[in-house]
């Protein structure tokens, strides 16, 4: 059913979007821009792509940052554009995909606040996506009680806020923790919006959304081995929405090392690769003996790979459906995978590291 | 939310029917609901017009759902894929082709009527050249319907194949052909069914059908 | 050869002084010689080191950046978070002194407290990365430290050495020979008095024996008018100083010689 009545309100915009995918970098151009010496080649590569001459009014000492900065102000015009032109129901799913970078702006604010510095400077280093009209309010406040009254005011964020966390909660507790219980509530709450949707875009949303559950949940475990959260908290941490969830949620919970995580993931078919040490790495293993690392960071270094490869696999997926809304979502993720990238090789070719220039992920 | 729009969509109507028919019932006109009656008392000429209405107006729907539907990605596909434009005007044009098997239809089937008296309109052979025009008619009517939607989203996903791949864009349209031949089986059903039919004739003065019928002679 | 030499009397004391000097200045020269080379071998080792250090920094700094582009590449933007939650330093540096061959070098120690702050940074993801680029930033501050530490006794051992090459030099080209021309001319000089005094006792002598011939001559012609006075006396005398003389000669040529 959702053929029929799709493009009546979001059917330009879902042609505008697989129009951008379109402009996503293939593997030819990576190929390209990974044979550039200097970044000066690096942006004459870009010009030739969809980029266009995005860097044409930079001085000519670039920097990494400038590429990215640059890049993610081309995204967050898409973002903008596509946001002024839906309508319902796209509109409300564009803003929940907003949603997470105002998690991250929020607690950057809250940070702010706690530690008693000028909010005002943080503005500039917020993410342009995740900036909301009402955002300068939020540093009128001086204390953490003002502040929790006017996030819970001023931000669409306030019923994740009102929640999962208390006034109180702000001060005592540290800051990742609050961002991770925040964006626990926003996950399975965007779940349950995609579920109204349609089946269509539930499908493919709830799948992306699972996966992102997961990798959450597992790297929540791994980082927090070794750190003074213990597992009631971390417990709480995890999001209830993905594939591991009930059964391995609580393994999880229990676990006390990486062995434990790998033997719960390997209950899940496509997660059981993601431990599977003896598969040829491409990250060099050079210089480990300079830094003597143990195993199990290297293991959760290549995790982190595998995550955003098993993102980047599923997100592309998303494009294989019409008619659905997923595709917006996958697109932004996908760009911004493609920003990541970008910064990656920039990086490598200032910093001159050629061995590790393959390692981002390439999409098309 | 959910509940409440399937209760007015559905309890509702039921709810409607089943008053009517028990009012029907209870106060002894029982009988007044009557299919039969109501099929004999209808004149062919309804018939035939709703027939021809139905079937213009199906195809109509159907070729203006499709065309939107593959407008609308054709456009925003275009924004990006300037290239699609032409091309995929074909699809546009296939489901045109949908309404303009409705028309065609509607023209071969208005020919049929023509002015009758009253009195003689009542006979066997108007009545089945009114009941073939109007089931004819919903035929090819629900035919271009289904085939202009089926157009529609497949030209929409052509377009966007299109604007992927340009190497897509001939192996959808295949598809998309297949779709829009659906039309024409119901044009060919729909011109065989009213094949056999006669132009609406008076007739004898005696040859009144139908019991339920009380024509002034 | 008459070059630079002190300004002083050529007296015997003088020469003794100066070659009392002389012989320390060898001393000290062979002192400050072997403190040289003391403190090359020294600095050449150090120079190894450094060199050494500098590599490895090269590397380890460009690992250290490298690992920070990829908590950028996983997480973003961590740095404001990091900057805010770091509340005291876990990493420190403590200064010694090292005594070698005299010179005190500042040796700098890295001190590492092993409790951390921001460690949930980067819970949610990357998480994994921020450790790897946190061990790999302590490691280059750890290179960078210990490179400090070669580069100031680098910089110091290499003034001293300076200092002391100089100090070498200018007693082996400069004082040895100032005072060995000293002595040559404390000597010529003394020579050249001693010849003198010889020829002017030589003279004495001459007159000293013409005057005894004259007088001798008076005394012949006194004898020669006055003969039979006993003359043996007088005649006995004058051998007596010309005696003397000769005993004073032989001493002072020995002591020429000497």
């Amino acid at each position: 059913m959702e053929a029929l009545f799709f493009n009546v309100s979001s059917g330009f915009l879902e042609g505008i979007v697989r129009g951008y995918k379109a402009g996503i970098l293939t593997q030819n151009q990576y190929s390209n821009l990974t044979q550039c010496e200097t970044l000066d080649d690096f942006r004459m590569q870009l010009s030739a792509t969809d980029y266009g001459n995005f860097l044409a009014n930079e001085p000519s000492p670039l920097s990494t940052s400038t590429i990215s900065d640059k890049a993610t102000q081309i995204l967050v015009d898409q973002f903008n554009f596509i946001r002024s032109n839906a309508v319902e129901p796209l509109s409300t799913f564009l803003d929940y995909i907003t949603y997470a970078y105002m998690i991250d702006n929020v607690i950057l604010l809250i940070t702010g606040t706690l530690h008693e510095r000028d909010t005002h400077e943080l503005l500039e280093r917020c993410h342009p996506l995740g900036s909301f009209d009402t955002m300068p309010a939020l540093c009128v406040a001086t204390n953490v009680e003002e502040l929790y009254r006017t996030v819970l005011v001023e931000t669409p964020l306030a019923p994740y806020f009102r929640d999962c966390v208390t006034a109180s909660d702000l001060d005592d507790l540290n800051i990742e923790i609050i961002r991770n219980t925040v964006y626990k509530a926003y996950l399975e709450d965007f779940d349950r919006y995609c579920s109204t949707l349609g089946s269509t875009t539930y499908d493919v949303m709830h799948r992306i959304l699972a996966f992102e559950a997961d990798r959450r949940t597992i790297n929540i475990t791994i980082n927090s081995f070794g750190t003074d959260l213990n597992k009631e908290a971390r417990a709480k941490l995890y999001p209830t929405i993905g594939r591991l969830f009930p059964e391995g949620n609580n393994n999880l919970a229990r676990a006390d090392d990486i062995e434990q995580v790998r033997l719960v993931c390997d209950n899940i078919g496509e997660y059981k690769s993601f431990f599977d040490t003896s598969a040829p790495s491409r990250n060099g293993n050079g210089h480990d003996d300079l830094l003597g690392d143990d195993g199990d960071l290297s293991v959760a270094a290549q995790l982190e790979d595998h995550f955003f490869r098993m993102e980047v696999h599923l997100n592309k997926l998303s494009f294989l459906q019409q008619f659905q809304y997923a595709v917006f979502y996958s697109y932004f993720k996908l760009k911004e995978q493609e920003i990541r990238s970008l910064t990656w090789i920039a990086e490598c070719i200032a910093q001159d590291a050629r061995d590790r220039i393959q390692d981002f992920i390439p999409i098309f | 939310m959910g509940y409440a729009t399937s209760y007015f969509t559905f309890g509702l109507p039921s709810f409607l029917i089943i008053v009517i028919a028990l009012y029907l019932l209870f106060t002894g006109s029982g009988e007044a609901f009557n299919v039969g009656r109501f099929l004999e008392e209808t004149s062919p000429y309804a018939w035939a017009s709703v027939g021809i209405g139905l079937c213009i107006g199906l195809s109509v729907l159907g070729a203006g759902w499709g065309i939107f539907v593959t407008g609308a990605s054709i456009l925003g596909g275009g924004v990006r894929a300037p290239r699609i434009r032409t091309k995929n005007l074909i699809s546009i044009i296939f489901c045109e082709v949908v309404a303009i098997y409705g028309v065609i239809i509607g023209i071969v089937y208005s020919a049929k009527l023509s002015q009758v008296p009253e009195s003689q309109l009542y006979t066997r052979e108007n009545y089945f050249t009114g009941f073939a025009i109007f089931w004819g008619g919903l035929t090819v009517g629900a035919c271009n319907l289904l085939c202009g939607i089926c157009v529609g989203v497949t030209g929409s996903t052509a377009a966007l194949a299109d604007a992927a791949d340009p190497n897509l864009f001939v192996k959808i349209l295949i598809v998309e052909v297949f779709g829009s031949i659906l039309g024409l089986f119901g044009l060919i059903t729909g011109l065989l069914m009213v094949g056999k039919a006669g132009d609406f004739a008076a007739a004898s003065p005696a040859a009144v059908v139908s019991p339920f019928v009380h024509v002034e002679l | 050869m008459s070059g630079a030499r002190e300004n002083i009397f050529p007296t015997r004391m003088a020469l003794t002084n100066t070659k009392l000097r002389l012989k320390g200045a060898q001393t000290g020269h062979s002192l400050l010689a072997k403190k040289r080379d003391a403190l090359t071998t020294r600095f050449r080792a150090i120079l190894r080191k450094v060199d050494e250090a500098k590599r490895k920094m090269g590397r380890v700094m460009q690992l250290a950046s490298f690992s920070l582009a990829e908590v950028t590449y996983a997480t973003g933007d961590i740095s404001y978070l990091v900057q805010e939650q770091a509340k005291t330093a876990t990493f420190r540096v403590k200064a010694r002194q090292e005594n070698v061959s005299g010179v005190v070098l500042p040796t700098f120690e890295v001190d590492r407290v092993a409790g951390t702050d921001f460690n949930l940074t980067g819970l949610g993801r990357g998480g994994q990365q921020v450790l790897k680029s946190k061990e790999v930033y302590a490691k280059a501050v750890e290179t960078l430290v210990e490179l400090a530490s070669l580069q100031t006794a680098f910089m110091i051992l290499d003034e001293v050495i300076r200092a002391t090459n100089r100090r070498v030099n200018a007693i082996e080209h400069v004082v040895i020979p100032r005072l060995e021309n000293t002595i040559k001319y404390i000597m010529s000089e003394l020579d050249e008095m001693d010849r003198e005094e010889f020829f002017r006792l030589k003279k004495v002598q001459g007159k000293k024996k013409r005057d005894a011939q004259a007088e001798d001559a008076r005394r012949a012609a006194i004898a020669a008018e006055a003969d039979d006075e006993e003359d043996s006396a007088p005649a006995f005398e004058p051998p007596e100083p010309t005696d003397t003389n000769s005993d004073l000669l032989s001493s002072k040529d020995a002591d020429v010689i000497f």
